[in-house]
């Protein structure tokens, strides 16, 4: 890295809220889904805020949605993280190893 | 170098850094405990019923049966195979409602194997002590709980301290009746274990811990 390279994080991860969700989604294995509910308890969360961040994540391609009903009648949302979102995600954690210093080259 | 603007301009690199490994670890040690709470009251119960039959035992069978160490073997293996079977389909209905796929899989796998291991050596470590016999089968329960609670106390360290302390519990409802409570002693023990372990339910899930 030069010292006048420009790194740019990726301003839809690089929020609070938003990295964590990713990054819960993307330590998954490839096609594995994360209830809603153990997001949002895991993470503290609100139903509302959880929801916004999710759609703007959802607006960017990252995630999906999907809603369903188990054998208990009861409705439960799944969130996966995309092809495109693990991509992103990748290419966020790069960038922000190198501005740390982390990865030196 | 720059970094992003708007609403992430108040998470800086370190932070976000910081961040990531937090919720790596949260999201991992979560998996790990999705269910216990129910299953720790199911072995507060095992072991509450466990140690009536042995009252019983001592209080009604023949002298025969009484001093057979079999029958204290039967007993609590017996008891062991149902906690397991049923901690099993617990932490596979808790964990399906957690996340889908290898790698809730994976960590309930882990969790399933730690308690086994557990049950094991709680079996295993009394026969190795040469305690399978007619003057010793009386003392298996003090081993076998004390296994059992340093489970509790090695699991709640790593996962959830709340855990650790109702392992605690769990040893004291054991062993300050056993040692104070005479002829009453086992029926004691049963019903402190039973409220140690659904206070601890109760609070594990009030607080929200779990």
């Amino acid at each position: 890295m030069t010292d006048d390279e420009v790194i740019v994080l990726n301003e839809t991860i690089h929020q609070s809220t938003r990295l964590r969700i990713m990054t819960m989604l993307v330590s998954q294995s490839e096609g594995d889904r994360v209830a809603y509910g153990f997001i949002q308890k895991t993470l503290g969360l609100t139903g509302g805020n959880l929801t916004t961040h999710l759609r703007k994540l959802e607006e960017a391609e990252y995630l999906v949605m999907v809603r369903e009903e188990l054998g208990d009648s009861r409705p439960h949302t799944w969130v996966e993280a995309t092809a495109e979102g693990r991509r992103a995600y990748g290419e966020y954690l790069s960038n922000l190893q190198r501005v740390l210093g982390v990865v030196r080259g | 170098m720059r970094r992003s603007d708007g609403e992430s301009a108040a998470l800086t690199p370190e932070e976000g850094w910081e961040a990531i490994h937090e919720t790596v670890d949260r999201v991992r040690s979560s998996m790990y405990v999705a269910g216990s709470a129910t299953i720790l009251l199911l072995w507060g119960a095992i072991v509450s019923v466990g140690l009536l039959a042995v009252y019983a035992i001592a209080n009604r069978a023949s002298e025969s049966v009484v001093s057979s160490p079999w029958t204290y073997a039967l007993l609590w293996g017996g008891l062991g195979i149902v906690g397991m079977a049923s901690s099993a389909v617990i932490g596979h209905r808790a964990s399906s409602e957690v996340a889908v796929g290898n790698t809730a899989r994976d960590a309930g796998i882990r969790v399933f194997l730690f308690w086994v291991s557990i049950m094991a050596a709680a079996f295993l470590l009394p026969a190795a002590g040469g305690m399978w016999n007619a003057d010793d089968g009386a003392n298996i329960p003090r081993v076998t709980v004390g296994i059992v609670v340093l489970g509790y106390v090695l699991f709640g360290i790593m996962h959830r301290p709340a855990i650790a302390v109702v392992g605690l519990g769990i040893a004291a409802a054991f062993y300050i009746p056993s040692y104070l409570a005479g002829d009453a002693a086992l029926l004691v023990i049963a019903g402190a274990t039973m409220a140690v372990v659904g206070l601890g339910w109760w609070w594990i899930r009030r607080s929200g811990v779990l």
